[in-house]
């Protein structure tokens, strides 16, 4: 009898060890090296400390997740490759990064029809044609630029503004929208300059002063923005900066020291110091994966925790309502989301036709070394009237 | 006596026996079992590894663009990339309209006017301040297709699904299907290549390169032939640009920056400038190091993995400098040497002479 009792303990236990978690793979292609790596390799650790928090805490009963973070260097034909493979091997959902890759791949996505996580917020992503697949994390560029607009003209009503964006699609892509919009606002847009990868930009600034203008609104990643803010200082101009997710945050503290005093920066995500459980659990998951300083300081920590949590939400999702996990049935969860996260000011929430995560931004301003929010989250009055004529 | 299948010697009793193309039948024979190999070499490669395969044969064909102008005529090009980036924009605008089989060479043609024109200054200048005119080349072009509406300012253009004879490319079969268009293409192309040196025009390239003065001398057209070097090399680039729009759906600014044109130049140097085989084995071994790296990185990281320091990350742009520096160090006349010395090791093996 007491052998009865073993064999039958010892069957359980073997038909535990079947009935093993069910292993999810998600992979990320991003540029841990190369272009705009200073915002990638960070990215990628906010994406991987996620995930190990998920398995570490069980997060979705029966699903161990694999992530991979792929060093795609920037480079488009790597991030091909890269997805290609997460596709053949039946990942159910796939995070991306830069605007380029994400572009070249809407087609392919499209075709195959596995839900895609961008870092880029280039409206262009989800805009049509192959836009069914793509899911913003959180407000586009465009809208981010509108909405820091729509704050300047609330405190500078008239104001001249100034355009300094990045020479490609991601820096393009908000110019006619905010044309549009600072119209409407009765603000100014009185030039749009596209940022060579100078390092001086006094000639800039000095046409700019010419022109009256009262702010720079930078779409760009923070390296240029730093040496505009640092030359307008050294000229002592008293144009104010503004700028759209990439282009602020604690990298341009760090970058361009107390030149940055002032300066006005739109995002969704919270940021490190504040007293909420956001800022708390991007402080306690760093310290458990052994994270640097730098890595819990950066705002491309928690973007790319929010980038995973997106999919294994989902995922979760799927696998709470009894579905097979797959690209389709993660793909009808992310239609339904609705997810109220931690790291971002707003919840998760996408439909058939809305493809942005979360819909709400703070402008922050940074004073004394750290950005403090001057707003509440707010959503853009205006962006779906410019964009979508809505 | 000759024997028509092997080289003991050097037997060659005209000046039309010295250009052929092969020395020996074996030569012939080999090249034969080369092809029906690559022929039949997807039916053992998987989706993944052809969609590598493809950018290396892609890759090779703009590589050989560029050994026609900086191997064969010695004119640095540092905006290869601008080249192939106007036959994907090219094929982009007219695919819609065009089979892809026409959209090919039509996107060799306007790479190759694009080439001219880019060569004019080259009728003046050479050495350094060529160099930099490509250059300019290489940042007009990204400042124009930036600058352009119609090209979605640089964002993706996609391409249209190709059908042919009835048969519908499709995510499963895509990189079967451009294998096998690359490969004829490439076939095709590498023996215009390999003729040019037969003809007067590759003997003037080559001369011009050595000194163009005594080619002047000898009553050839420098000026001419640099430009001339230029819209050809320029041509197969539009073409390995058609091709690489296909191959990648959608042509996008960022595959046809000033980086890749630098790869171009690390291929041509790694497989050996002004060579054949050198044009496909700089791709290959360069594409072939980074996805290597990329699986050692992974590696690394498991074992070692210090907070805050990526070590995996950074072995992969290591490699890729590391193996150039090393190259033009040790073997500056790359992989090319290698192949002609092993080649050379069993002509005469087993003691021929």
């Amino acid at each position: 009898m007491k052998n009865k009792w073993t064999l039958w303990a010892l069957a359980a236990v073997l038909a535990m060890g079947f009935a093993a978690a069910e292993k999810v793979h998600i992979m990320w292609s991003g540029a841990i090296t190369g272009p705009t790596s200073d915002a990638g390799k960070y990215y990628a650790q906010g994406i991987e400390d996620y995930c190990s928090w998920a398995n570490d805490t069980g997060y979705v009963a029966g699903v161990e997740f694999v992530c991979e973070t792929r060093d795609d260097q920037y480079n488009n034909a790597n991030t091909l490759r890269n997805f290609e493979e997460a596709v053949d091997r039946g990942d159910p959902v796939f995070l991306g990064y830069s605007t380029g890759g994400t572009l070249q791949l809407k087609p392919l996505v499209q075709e195959v029809g596995v839900p895609f996580i961008p870092a880029s917020y280039h409206i262009g992503n989800i805009d049509p044609p192959d836009n069914d697949y793509i899911f913003l994390p959180i407000a586009s560029y465009s809208e981010q630029v509108i909405a820091v607009l729509e704050y300047i003209a609330k405190v500078s009503p008239g104001a001249k503004v100034a355009m300094a964006i990045h020479p490609s699609p991601f820096g393009r892509a908000p110019v006619e929208d905010a044309k549009k919009a600072a119209q409407d606002l009765g603000i100014e847009i009185v030039e749009v300059q596209e940022m060579a990868k100078g390092l001086d930009y006094t000639a800039t600034l000095k046409r700019f002063e010419n022109k009256g203008v009262d702010y720079i609104v930078y779409q760009n990643v923070a390296g240029p923005v730093a040496n505009m803010i640092k030359d307008a200082k050294r000229l002592g101009l008293k144009i104010k900066h503004a700028g759209a997710h990439y282009a602020g945050g604690p990298d341009l503290l760090r970058l361009a020291g107390d030149a940055a005093e002032g300066f006005l920066w739109v995002t969704a995500y919270y940021m490190p110091h504040e007293d909420n459980a956001a800022a708390k659990f991007v402080k306690e998951l760093g310290a458990k994966y052994g994270r640097p300083a730098d890595t819990i300081e950066s705002v491309h920590y928690p973007s790319g925790m929010l980038a995973a949590g997106i999919a294994i939400e989902a995922i979760k999702e799927a696998k709470d309502a009894g579905k097979k996990i797959s690209a389709q049935s993660v793909y009808q969860a992310l239609l339904q989301m609705n997810w109220p996260n931690k790291l971002a000011v707003g919840p998760v929430t996408y439909s058939k036709d809305d493809h942005v995560g979360v819909d709400q931004l703070r402008v922050l301003e940074a004073k004394n070394g750290t950005f403090e929010p001057v707003t509440e989250p707010f959503s853009s009055a205006l962006f779906r009237k410019v964009h979508y004529g809505k | 006596m000759r024997n028509p299948w092997t080289r003991t010697g050097n037997y060659k009793t005209s000046y039309a026996q010295d250009t052929t193309i092969f020395a020996t039948y074996s030569e012939q024979a080999s090249l034969v079992v080369f092809l029906i190999g690559m022929l039949v070499l997807p039916r053992f490669l998987s989706r993944g590894d052809m969609q590598i395969l493809d950018l290396i044969l892609i890759y090779a064909l703009a590589v050989l663009g560029l050994n026609i102008i900086t191997g064969y005529a010695g004119l640095i090009n540092i905006g290869h990339a601008a080249f192939l980036g106007v036959g994907a924009y090219t094929a982009a605008l007219v695919a819609p309209y065009l089979p892809f089989w026409l959209v090919l060479p039509v996107a060799g043609l306007v790479a190759a006017v694009a080439g001219a024109v880019v060569g004019i200054p080259a009728l003046r200048i050479k050495h350094l301040y060529l160099a930099i005119a490509t250059l300019a080349f290489q940042l007009i072009f990204e400042w124009a297709v930036g600058h352009s509406p119609a090209l979605e300012q640089g964002g993706a253009m996609a391409m249209p699904r190709v059908v042919f004879l009835g048969y519908k490319v499709g995510f499963k079969n895509h990189h079967y299907f451009w294998y096998y268009v690359t490969f004829v293409v490439l076939v095709i192309m590498a023996f215009g290549f390999r003729n040019l040196l037969r003809t007067r025009f590759g003997r003037s390239l080559v001369a011009v390169r050595d000194n163009d003065r005594a080619a002047d001398a000898m009553g050839m057209d420098p000026g001419r032939t640099k430009v001339f070097a230029f819209a050809l090399g320029a041509f197969y680039a539009g073409v390995a640009g058609a091709l690489y729009a296909y191959w990648s759906r959608a042509v996008v600014i960022e595959d046809y920056s000033l980086m890749i044109s630098i790869k171009f130049l690390a291929m041509a140097i790694v497989g050996g400038l002004g060579t054949l085989v050198g044009s496909f084995f700089g791709p290959a071994f360069l594409e072939l190091l980074d996805i290597n790296m990329e699986t050692f990185s992974y590696w690394i990281k498991e074992i070692y993995n210090p907070p805050g320091v990526d070590v995996g990350s950074a072995i992969r742009p290591l490699a890729f400098g590391l193996a150039i520096v090393l190259f033009l160090i040790f073997e500056p006349r790359g992989l090319a040497n290698w192949w002609r010395l092993l080649r050379s090791y069993f002509r005469n093996w087993p003691f021929k002479y």
